[in-house]
């Protein structure tokens, strides 16, 4: 499940998790579960990797998300048709682990549901 | 800081008490020594009452507002703003610089490196502006113009860009391709900000500095749902305001152009064209020699070259010489004003600064 905190003060939905809400400083946040859908803001089809970890990877979709609850985040698009991605696409979350011990969520363009 | 000294024979070591210099260690590739002022300092034999080594890197506004700040609350009369670096090699650097601009834990695990930022903010900025290919390589064909006139250019000896000649280069990450991309060298430059009654002492020509703008809007780009929503807008409205002019009574325009999609949202931002037209107007030569509002005079980061943490310093430094008539066969015909924009981060950073030939 993605998880996104909140602030239990002002209702705001918060992604990356911080020790205070940034929009009115209160400390009393939690987390819930997220629906894990969303839309593409924006995206780049990367041939140039950044350093060496990536150069398997290219090219590789690294993409700004726009959750349903609010919060944007940055991630890659994943899965079937990736590199068709366009802006404005609904996309879903999947969990890729990496290194053996760590999950990071990944974003894949949703299927029309019949 | 030889060819300043040199350029500038009337100049003395009494005559500085301010001292601004980039986290640069002697050219070196982006460090953050905060100490350089102190080594300058003792280089050149100077005793500043205002000194500081600035992370400026490519926000050299922040630097010239500083400066002007302390002169106008009466702790120095003449601010020497030093600039020096060279870019990191970008495979090797990569990593790090990814872990300065975007966050360590929630970014860089997906590949983020600066070019992919700025190439995800040219998506979506010609998503809702309509901004084409051909306009982003109008861009760097229009740098490589300047880049001719000026023997110090990088790209000087490499002859014209052709339109064409820019999407077919390397894929980076698209829409960028190499030529969209500023060329890594090294360099530096340096300016004097004095305090206007004492200006005759040191130059028989200045660039009065009329306007300051500053905004800081986001940190990682990937935290706003607007990517283009960056501060651009109100940063130029603030410098206009102060100075009392408006767009069309620019001269010229140095905006900083680490990528071909920065100047284009600049002239769209601060109001030089309508939202949309940014592109029209690099395609139309009216930024090149002989144009009607030229941008970049030097080459830009696109073809004079990005010094690393001096990137912005050429900006101010091509202003001025231009403002002052200095700018030998790069001059533009009657220059009166010319605005500076430049950015650090991911458009993260932005300052304006206008200057004019008469106070």
């Amino acid at each position: 499940m993605l998880r996104l905190q909140r602030c239990r003060n002002c209702q705001a939905a918060i992604h990356y998790p911080r020790r205070w809400c940034p929009k009115c400083w209160s400390t009393d946040l939690d987390h819930f579960d997220a629906r894990g859908t969303g839309v593409v803001i924006t995206y780049t089809i990367v041939h140039q990797s950044p350093f060496e970890a990536f150069d398997a990877y290219t090219p590789y979709v690294l993409a700004i998300v726009q959750l349903d609850e609010g919060p944007t985040m940055l991630t890659n698009i994943v899965g079937p048709g990736a590199m068709e991605v366009a802006i404005g696409d609904p996309v879903e979350v999947r969990f890729e682990k990496r290194n053996g011990w760590t999950v990071i969520p990944q974003f894949e363009r949703a299927r029309s549901k019949d | 800081m030889e060819r300043f000294l040199s350029d500038w024979p009337d100049l003395a070591p009494g005559m500085i008490d301010g001292l601004l210099a980039p986290p640069a260690f002697i050219a070196g590739a982006g460090s953050t020594n905060t100490y350089i002022h102190q080594r300058l300092a003792g280089r050149l034999g100077i005793q500043p009452r205002f000194a500081e080594t600035l992370n400026a890197g490519a926000t050299y506004g922040a630097m010239v507002s500083r400066a002007v700040l302390a002169i106008e609350a009466g702790l120095c009369n003449a601010v020497l703003c030093v600039g020096v670096g060279k870019f990191p090699s970008v495979h090797a650097d990569g990593a790090a610089i990814s872990t300065l601009v975007g966050d360590p834990e929630f970014e860089l695990c997906y590949g983020a490196s600066i070019p992919a930022m700025y190439a995800m903010v040219a998506q979506r900025f010609m998503h809702r502006r309509g901004t084409t290919r051909d306009q982003l390589s109008a861009v760097a064909v229009s740098a490589r113009e300047w880049a001719l006139t000026n023997p110090d250019a990088y790209m000087h000896g490499r002859g014209p860009l052709t339109l064409a000649d820019v999407p077919a280069s390397r894929p980076i990450a698209t829409p960028f391709h190499r030529f969209d991309c500023s060329v890594p060298c090294e360099g530096g430059g340096a300016l004097l900000i004095v305090k206007g009654a004492s200006v005759d002492r040191a130059s028989t020509s200045a660039a009065y500095i009329v306007g300051i703008g500053e905004t800081h809007y986001h940190a990682p780009i990937s935290e706003i749902a607007e990517p283009t929503a960056t501060g651009l807008a109100e940063c130029a409205q603030q410098a206009f305001k102060m100075s009392g002019l408006s767009p069309k009574q620019i001269s010229i325009a140095q905006l900083y152009d680490a990528f071909t999609i920065t100047p284009i949202m600049q002239l769209e931002e601060f109001g030089f064209v309508e939202p949309g037209a940014g592109g029209e107007f690099f395609e139309s030569d009216a930024t090149g020699p002989g144009g009607t509002l030229p941008v970049n005079t030097f080459g830009g980061l696109l073809s004079f070259g990005h010094t690393g943490d001096s990137s912005g310093m050429s900006f101010f430094v091509e202003a001025a010489q231009q403002v002052m008539g200095l700018a030998g066969k790069r001059q533009v015909d009657n220059v009166d004003t010319a605005l500076v924009h430049t950015y650090g981060g991911i458009l993260t950073d932005n300052v304006t600064v206008i200057l004019r030939r008469e106070p």
